[in-house]
């Protein structure tokens, strides 16, 4: 079972590849507290969908860990999996543990 | 009967090569010669008019005495080749079949009754009046292969009126719509067929070379590899006048490099549909994605932004389908098209449109695009859905050397950024190592993604 810490280190890896085409780069440098999408993000819609296929790739590519992210669980959650990149990590995690609500 | 007029110039042309089959010559009176026996052998095997057979095949002089004959003789032919493997079954079945044409005995050719008789409302109708008919199965790369059954006659009638005579290479299959369009152009014509077993660019070239090939008929696909082997450039192409590509939308970036590497070849887009035959078509210039499509027997009108197509030589309809006309006898084609005047632009099939938020991306524009990177040798594009934007761009990407998925999608990214809208980027991209084309060199993009 992977940590929760890897996990965010392959969130932080797709984040580094999209500052390379993003106007408005994510704050890789607060971690977890890193906001993606929403309030205070800077990803748009079209590129959350970009990043969390990115991530998804990227879990199953390194930790070979197959999630689905992007799914009406995740998209009608009130607490937005996608706010932050710490986030983004517990949902991954709750996934992998099958815990999600 | 049937063929009076289709083999008057091979008749006139007796010592003419008619096929050039496995490096040898066959002429027109051999041709004749061998029809004749297949005539004798047809009646003796009892097959009546209407009967529906089979032929497996490829272009070989046996094959094309066998079909020229069963037409003659008024029968419904069904033209198989190699390229439908695991469905021959299936069409067999879908085709109520009732005799096979086997070709594969090297002791002699047969005739084999299946003991079907063939019932489907289509199929008698041709019985009833007589006509010999044509079965082609679309090519399945969007879905299920549906039957098309033509009328021979009206197929034939278009190759009434001479035209030039050209050495042409059977590049396109005999059981599609364009083989069969180039197998009866060269006949009637008394020009000559020549045909190859490996569809490779470099395999292709060389047969231009040996054979001064003239007309070259193929799929945009074929000319982007053949670009890409550079295969071009090593052998002798200037016998060629004239290549035509259908049956997939051309990237503008393929016609444009084509038209700098073969500045002495006249490009021509034809429209082609297993449904309604080959539409006489004419390109806006060489370097144009713009086309006319109609000609004698052909009408054309948009709805919706999809183009309907009327024609003399249209099928009578599908054995397992059903119909695709409008009741005042259009075909829907479910080609979305962009009009300029006369002139069309295909887009794509709108099935394969993809819905991005709203917003609506044809797979074709951004192929296209992708393909002019540098070290991208095929790219497929295909929707997938995703409870975000209801479907993403999906990306599969073949690319010439090694490179890791992130740092070639940072670099996709920017070069797309000043390229494309936003939301026609790939949200998604899958390297992989195959090629992702079809034996018939046309882009596969339903059965991968």
């Amino acid at each position: 079972m992977s940590s929760k810490e890897q996990v965010v280190q392959s969130i932080l890896e797709v984040a580094r590849e999209m500052n390379e085409s993003l106007a408005r780069r994510i704050e890789i440098e607060r971690g977890e507290d890193a906001p993606l999408f929403g309030k205070e993000g800077v990803l748009d819609s079209l590129g959350l969908v970009s990043f969390i296929v990115a991530v998804e790739q990227t879990l199953d590519e390194s930790l070979g860990v197959t999630v689905m992210l992007a799914d009406v669980r995740a998209v009608s959650q009130r607490a937005s999996p996608f706010r932050t990149v710490g986030a983004l990590a517990d949902y991954v995690v709750a996934q992998m543990t099958g815990q999600h609500e | 009967m049937f063929t009076e007029e289709l083999l008057r110039a091979a008749d006139e042309n007796r010592k003419k090569d008619a096929i050039v089959w496995r490096e040898r010559h066959y002429t027109y009176g051999a041709l004749l010669d061998s029809i004749t026996q297949w005539d004798d052998r047809i009646r003796a095997s009892g097959l009546a008019r209407g009967s529906v057979v089979a032929l497996d095949a490829d272009f070989s002089p046996e094959a094309v005495a066998a079909l020229l004959a069963l037409v003659r003789a008024g029968c419904v032919v069904v033209p198989l080749s190699s390229a439908i493997k695991g469905q021959r079954t299936e069409f067999l079945v879908i085709a109520e079949m009732e005799a096979i044409v086997d070709l594969s005995d090297p002791a002699g050719a047969s005739i084999q009754h299946t003991g079907t008789t063939a019932a489907h409302e289509l199929l008698v109708r041709l019985k009833t009046i007589g006509h010999p008919g044509l079965i082609l199965f679309s090519s399945g790369s969007t879905g299920k292969s549906k039957a098309a059954v033509h009328d021979f006659v009206p197929l034939l009638a278009k190759f009434a009126v001479r035209r030039a005579s050209r050495r042409m290479l059977a590049f396109l299959l005999f059981d599609h719509i364009g083989g069969v369009n180039t197998l009866l152009y060269v006949i009637s014509n008394a020009g000559t067929l020549i045909t190859v077993e490996d569809r490779s660019p470099a395999a292709i070239c060389a047969a231009i070379e040996r054979y001064s090939v003239e007309v070259l008929p193929t799929t945009p696909t074929f000319l982007h590899l053949l670009l890409l082997s550079d295969s071009h450039k090593q052998f002798d192409l200037s016998s060629l006048k004239l290549v035509t590509y259908g049956t997939e939308v051309m990237p503008e970036n393929t016609l444009r490099r084509l038209r700098e590497v073969m500045p002495h070849v006249e490009l021509q887009q034809t429209y082609g549909l297993s449904e309604l035959g080959i539409l006489r078509s004419k390109s806006k210039s060489s370097d144009s994605p713009w086309v006319k499509i109609g000609g004698e027997g052909f009408e054309t009108r948009v709805r919706d932004g999809l183009l309907e197509v009327r024609a003399r030589s249209a099928m009578l309809g599908y054995l397992n389908a059903p119909s695709p006309f409008t009741e005042d006898g259009w075909f829907r084609t479910g080609d979305a098209v962009d009009v300029d005047g006369e002139y069309f632009r295909i887009l794509g099939r709108r099935s394969e449109i993809i819905n991005v938020g709203g917003e609506k991306v044809f797979p074709a524009e951004v192929e296209t695009l992708l393909e002019t990177m540098p070290g991208v040798e095929e790219a497929v594009v295909a929707a997938q859905p995703s409870a975000i934007t209801g479907q993403v761009v999906v990306a599969r990407v073949k690319l010439s050397a090694e490179e890791s998925l992130s740092a070639f999608r940072t670099r996709m990214r920017q070069y797309c950024r000043d390229r494309l809208a936003p939301f026609k980027i790939p949200q998604k991209v899958i390297l992989v190592d195959q090629p992702m084309h079809g034996v018939r060199f046309k882009k596969l993009r339903r059965e991968r993604i």
